[in-house]
């Protein structure tokens, strides 16, 4: 019985102790408002953890969008690859057929998308690598760091990716 | 038995004290785990993940440091069980999640489930260990 009071009052003490030293921490948890679910999140895309698709930075990736030594995947929308595209990048969103595309990349295989949580990249990126591709990574920063960095670009649908686009 | 009862205590301690530790660098990312077990209320994640920290805190220092050793091992035993629950509950229901376990990005397995039911026994071991008895003064 004295036990259990006691682990109640350390419980208290404890949870004091976690509620004042909080905003101490270099990452807080919020007090003040929700925490929700990753899935409930707005525009949540379900995603594999098991599956870790490794990422690729820009310093790495440009040299091999010059030398023309890597596929670029673009995970956007079609309307947003056509308005502009790493050099040379097929166009493939989520759910997709790939299959014209399969005979067409060469290893590795760099994924992008237009959102720096690379999810809808990781997603393609998953769909690629369950097909059999071996090598493929994700672009870290995706497009809008690629621009910001200066990488080459161009602009246009993809004639080579399949019919509407 | 003793010995035995002092390595459980001081294993305990140290295992706590590591998962508080891992995880005060960030809270955020721990109350985002909680809440994606999604069992608690979103308004209460964050002061239960902050909570939560302070407890595994508090109960490492006091099993390692030796002073209310039981309490402290019956409350290791208690968020144990606790921590075993929530991750069963997710896995029954499919959830695909990290555990939380000791700050970065482990995912939440079977595998876990039976490591926490592991760190149960030493901390039941403490918490149930007998009182010495009383001395008599002749």
């Amino acid at each position: 019985m004295r036990t259990g009071i006691q682990a109640m009052i350390l419980c208290a003490v404890g949870s004091i102790l976690g509620l004042a030293g909080n905003a101490l921490t270099p990452r807080p948890a919020p007090l003040r408002e929700p925490v929700h679910a990753a899935a409930e999140q707005p525009g949540a895309v379900c995603h594999d953890l098991s599956v870790e698709i490794p990422r690729i930075s820009f310093t790495d990736a440009a040299p091999l969008c010059i030398a023309c030594k890597a596929s670029f995947v673009d995970a956007r929308s079609a309307a947003e690859y056509a308005g502009g595209h790493v050099n040379g990048a097929l166009h493939l969103a989520p759910g997709e057929d790939p299959a014209l595309l399969l005979p067409q990349l060469r290893s590795p295989v760099i994924v992008y998308d237009g959102d720096a949580a690379c999810a809808v990249a990781d997603k393609v990126a998953g769909e690629l690598r369950a097909l059999g591709v071996a090598d493929v990574r994700v672009l870290s920063g995706a497009w809008p760091g690629w621009l910001a960095a200066g990488g080459p670009g161009e602009s246009g649908a993809c004639a080579v990716c399949g019919a509407g686009r | 038995m003793k010995r035995v009862v002092l390595a459980c205590r001081l294993f305990t301690g140290a295992v706590f004290l590591f998962a508080a530790v891992t995880k005060l660098p960030d809270l955020r990312a721990f109350a985002e785990t909680i809440a994606n077990f999604r069992i608690l209320p979103a308004a209460v994640v964050g002061p239960i993940a902050a909570m939560v920290v302070g407890v595994e805190l508090l109960t490492g220092l006091a099993l390692t440091a030796g002073v209310f050793t039981r309490p402290a091992a019956t409350l290791a035993s208690g968020m144990l069980v606790l921590f075993v629950g929530f991750l069963v509950q997710a896995l029954a229901r499919g959830i695909d999640l990290r555990c939380g376990c000791f700050g970065g990005d482990e995912l939440a397995t079977w595998g876990t489930v039976v490591r926490d039911v592991a760190l149960l026994v030493p901390a039941l071991l403490v918490a149930l260990q007998p009182r010495p008895a009383p001395q008599t003064v002749s």
